[in-house]
């Protein structure tokens, strides 16, 4: 979560719903509409790195204080897909929700208590990755070597994976690279132990 | 920057540092001790046995200078009994490192204790036990099991105590079971703050095949539940008034 | 509907495709200069916003204002950030192929076959470089000081490989002539496609150059 991770940065563009709590004259343009005020109750899709300091911070005034903005859980998050994560985590595509999902659960259950999310995406995550271990391993072992052009693109080898591969989002794609390397090498070091 | 390694040793390394493991040979030629930086080698004279570092007894080998004796836990009935015991006995964890060494007393059974007199070998723990080392008794592997049994059966496949297919698919069986395991074994990370993933009795060629996934799950479970772990250090605390949390985390390098 | 942030965001977008390349794509000149506008435009507001209270502005008392402010705040810090990782990312791979041999004249001669997306087009004609002048220079600079670094050991090669060694001698076969080496077992002579049988140490680098090739 380095200040120059590319990876948190574009987590940081994810877009969530807000709701604005006063007028703001200026503003008109986050809402399509330059020039013209910004309503108090405009609901609008603001990404993370804007978001995330316009909940936090209030308007100052010591006997009503209020944050500038208040917002929901992503429909990445929403409760349909909990419940499909639920039932069966190695089903539902993730990058189809959001391809940092994790990345920007993270950040919502920082911002407020989730604690049934934080239950269900432990689970869905730890259960997603020994599956995309399995698959790393077979495209690791599948032999054929395909010269130096394999740097990822191989995500979709192998036809039943292909599915589950393709909805892996980026925690879980680097996982699945980290896999396939560890995989890749062993085999690499055992052809060359006959070499020798 | 400029080390492009991933933290850890890596496979060759492994394999090199593997070479050092003792094996015992039987020399077919006189040769005289050497002079090496780990320290003298014994004088070969055939047909008495001797201990030699694993490069050395497989440079000897190709030179047709010595045959090397498989050590007892790669012979096909000690890998049986190990996949036996990995796949009916406990399908879950890894099968435990070799035992420590112990002295038993013919004389007197059931006072076997650990050895103790050792003194330099006192403060060792597993995987540097020198039974966790190639002289691993049968049924136990050690921990460079996977890099000097792959060494052995290639170059001196003709020095086992059977066919090297046979002992080699054997391997390879134990090799897969133990691959499944270290996948399945990430479940253990499921449960809320109770997450453990025990890595008791793997081996060095496959810590280095696995490093990379196992950090990556155990780190991405660590950050999934940072919140909810930071909020029970909070009320644990119960006004505290620690604010040091993360105030910084922008510029944080 | 643009909004702040967003050029920043693709300029993040090229540093997360240069990650997984090995080669260094074009530098985006222009993204940068419109990136780098953006925030001097910020700013310019925020100065302008904040011109009538002569540096007496209270947020509590003005808090469709002080909202603004944060907004715009926000905005180039989000903007810089973009920035500085857009070319955090290319310097790190920049000293990643410093280590791993290639010179300025390598990286500065570099063709873009697949330039993909018109975005080359901003240098003016003639040679495309894929760096900007500012980075060519760092490459010059980095590549000294690495050789300076290097020189503080004869016998240990820092950027040598960093397989253990399986043979300490190897055969190899000369691809280019590479003139005379000096070795421990004297000079050998390398011209092309002579075979020789030689310490890997002696001849790490050259194969790394394509000079020789390794055989078996």
């Amino acid at each position: 979560m380095s200040y120059y991770d590319i990876d948190s940065i574009l987590t940081d563009a994810e877009k969530i719903p807000c709701t604005f709590q006063l007028e703001i004259p200026e503003l008109g343009y986050l809402d399509n509409q330059p020039g013209q005020p910004l309503k108090a109750g405009s609901k609008i899709a603001l990404p993370l790195w804007l978001a995330e300091m316009l909940a936090i911070a209030n308007t100052g005034g010591d006997d009503q204080a209020k944050s500038f903005v208040t917002f929901d859980l992503p429909a990445a998050l929403s409760n349909e897909v909990v419940q499909a994560l639920k039932a069966d985590p190695r089903a539902v595509p993730l990058r189809d929700q959001s391809p940092h999902l994790y990345g920007l659960a993270t950040h919502m259950m920082d911002l407020s208590e989730e604690q049934e999310l934080g239950v269900v995406l432990r689970k869905t995550f730890v259960t997603r990755a020994s599956e995309i271990a399995l698959h790393a391993r077979k495209v690791g072992g599948t032999g054929h070597n395909k010269g130096t052009a394999d740097e990822g693109s191989n995500l979709g080898v192998g036809g039943t994976g292909e599915e589950f591969l393709r909805g892996l989002e980026e925690w879980e794609r680097k996982l699945f690279r980290k896999a396939h390397d560890g995989a890749k090498a062993g085999k690499e070091w055992m052809e060359n132990v006959k070499k020798r | 920057m400029a080390l492009p390694l991933p933290p850890g040793l890596n496979h060759a390394e492994v394999a090199f540092l593997a070479e050092m493991e003792m094996v015992t040979v039987v020399p077919r030629q006189r040769l005289e001790s050497i002079n090496l930086l780990s320290g003298q080698t014994p004088p070969l004279r055939p047909p008495h046995r001797a201990e030699l570092p694993l490069w050395l007894a497989l440079l000897l080998k190709k030179q047709r200078r010595a045959n090397i004796l498989p050590p007892p836990w790669l012979h096909p009935s000690s890998l049986a009994e190990i996949i036996h015991r990995e796949t009916k006995e406990d399908p879950v964890t890894f099968s435990a490192p070799p035992p420590p060494p112990s002295h038993a007393n013919p004389h007197d059974p059931g006072t076997a204790r650990r050895v103790r007199d050792a003194d330099a070998d006192a403060n060792l723990a597993p995987p540097f036990l020198p039974s966790c080392t190639a002289g691993a008794p049968a049924g136990y592997l050690p921990y460079h099991w996977l890099e000097v049994a792959e060494a052995l059966l290639t170059h001196a496949g003709d020095d086992m105590a059977a066919p090297a297919g046979d002992v080699r698919s054997l391997l390879r069986d134990l090799v897969e079971v133990r691959a499944a395991k270290m996948r399945s074994s990430t479940s253990a990370l499921e449960g809320f703050g109770g997450g453990l993933m025990s890595l008791r009795g793997v081996g060095a060629m496959e810590l280095a095949e696995s490093r990379g996934f196992v950090l990556g799950v155990v780190d991405g479970v660590r950050k999934i539940g940072a919140s909810a772990e930071a909020a029970r250090r909070e009320e644990e605390e119960l006004g505290g008034g620690r604010e040091d949390d993360e105030s910084d985390e922008d510029m944080g390098i | 509907m643009p909004m702040y942030g967003d050029l920043g965001n693709k300029l993040v977008q090229h540093a997360k495709r240069t990650q997984n390349l090995t080669h260094l794509p074009p530098y985006q000149t222009e993204l940068v200069r419109t990136v780098a506008r953006e925030v001097r435009d910020l700013d310019k507001d925020v100065t302008s916003m904040l011109e009538p209270f002569q540096g007496s502005f209270d947020p509590s008392a003005e808090q469709a204002t002080a909202c603004t402010l944060l907004v715009n705040h926000l905005s180039m810090r989000r903007d810089k950030r973009c920035l500085l990782a857009y070319h955090r990312t290319r310097t790190d791979k920049l000293e990643e192929l410093v280590w791993n041999g290639y010179d300025i004249l390598d990286l500065s001669g570099q063709q873009q076959a697949g330039g993909a997306n018109g975005a080359t087009g901003m240098n003016e004609g003639g040679t495309t470089s894929s760096l900007s002048p500012q980075e060519e220079d760092y490459v010059r600079q980095y590549g000294d000081l690495l050789a300076a670094y290097k020189g503080h050991w004869t016998d240990i090669d820092l950027t040598g490989s960093l397989e253990p060694p399986r043979d300490l001698f190897i055969d190899v076969r000369v691809l280019k002539d590479a003139g005379e080496i000096q070795t421990e077992y004297g000079a050998i002579n390398l011209t092309k496609n002579s075979q020789f049988y030689v310490r890997q140490g002696d001849v790490e680098r050259l194969i790394a150059q394509g000079y020789l090739q390794k055989l078996g």
